[in-house]
């Protein structure tokens, strides 16, 4: 019972974060409203995606052992990337959206990054609920009237402890200062972002595309294992790794000095 | 797209080279793994063959070989482990955390 609530609040937790930050952020903004349809556009289209990908996961897991791989592989780097472009936007255009707005010049530029914002949160939604599908279809599937009647009841009781989550990241907007509630976010955003990045990374090291080189470089087990519950939700919201290899470690620096990078360019480029 | 078809090459490619390799079998059964102790050679590649033989979904995880695949009930597949120095790796079924506990050791 305990583990189907965890699983379903561990899973949702990475999707509503960056569904409940940006809808947070869209309620800070007035002008950012209009943005909403294209978000809850992205969480309905990752929940069909989610089906679609488990359904597929249980018909065809032979015939996809291989290509589940890449697949996943090229997703993440997606949502990385997306991620990133998403934080650097805010960054330029937060203060300003409204002012830009008004003007109508920046109309354009904003309808066509709300597309960005549903393709963010599908991959997002998608990516956690296609194994929170495959869990639970399975466990519910398997178990007797009893026993599916504890279960459902978990698994609600797991969304509901998720939503409480998305539901103070809400109030954390109304209560913190903007501009705190901006940096704390978008530092959250950007390790989600570095997770994703280097959880592709390492599928490319395992698929021999990428050298390990160093493997491991260190064993931080001791300090905190990954392997662990509470560990491995740190490792899937930081990037931390216990056992890092050489190669993990050089793609995590190379995340961070990217991002470093584009917003040192950005700020010295007149706003465009 | 050039890079998804890359890497589907390179999957297939993979799947090729996979058969000269020793393979180990896993079996994972609503949260019980067998061997829960798995010994294996030191700098070898092999190949893990998982077998969910229990009524429930299993996930083979473990962040440090840096594996997660999806198993359905009655779903065998396999995995590819690149040559481990000696040592102990932990894997679980990620969604039998509370008992499916197993470890990997290279001697």
């Amino acid at each position: 019972m305990g583990q189907v609530l965890f699983i379903v609040w561990r899973e949702s937790v990475e999707a509503l974060l960056v569904v409940g930050i940006l809808n947070a952020w869209m309620n800070q903004n007035p002008q950012g409203r209009a943005g909403k349809p294209y978000l809850w556009g992205g969480v309905a289209l990752g929940i069909a995606l989610a089906i679609l990908l488990a359904v597929t996961l249980f018909s065809a897991s032979t015939l996809m052992a291989g290509s589940q791989d890449v697949f996943q592989t090229v997703m993440e780097f997606m949502a990385s990337g997306l991620i990133v472009q998403m934080v650097l936007w805010m960054r330029e255009h937060g203060r300003t959206l409204k002012k830009e707005l008004e003007s109508g010049l920046a109309e354009n530029a904003s309808s066509a990054n709300w597309w960005g914002v549903t393709t963010l949160v599908a991959i997002a939604v998608a990516r956690e609920g296609s194994e929170t599908v495959v869990f639970l279809y399975g466990m519910l599937g398997s178990a007797d009237g009893q026993t599916l009647l504890h279960m459902s009841g978990a698994a609600l009781l797991g969304l509901g402890l998720a939503f409480l989550t998305f539901y103070l990241l809400q109030l954390g907007g109304k209560i913190l200062s903007w501009r705190l509630f901006f940096r704390v976010t978008e530092i959250m955003l950007l390790l989600l972002g570095a997770s994703l990045f280097l959880a592709a990374v390492e599928k490319l090291i395992s698929m021999e595309l990428l050298p390990a080189l160093i493997d491991p470089l260190w064993d931080s087990s001791a300090l905190l294992d990954d392997m662990t519950p509470a560990g491995g939700v740190v490792a899937s919201l930081t990037g931390y790794r216990a056992h890092p290899a050489l190669m993990s470690l050089l793609a995590y620096l190379s995340f961070w000095a990217g991002v470093a990078g584009l917003f040192f360019w950005r700020k010295r480029r007149p706003a465009a | 797209m050039k890079v998804a078809m890359f890497l589907a090459a390179a999957a297939l490619s993979m799947s090729a080279l996979a058969d000269d390799m020793p393979t180990y079998k896993l079996e994972m059964k609503d949260g019980v793994v067998n061997p829960a102790r798995l010994q294996v050679p030191v700098n070898t590649k092999f190949r893990l063959e998982v077998r969910n033989s229990g009524k429930t979904p299993a996930e083979f995880e473990s962040t440090q070989l840096r594996k997660e695949k999806v198993l359905a009930p009655g779903v065998t597949s396999s995995v590819v482990i690149l040559p481990l120095a000696a040592g102990e790796y932990k894997f679980f079924d990620d969604f039998h955390m509370a008992t499916g506990q197993g470890v990997i050791v290279a001697k």
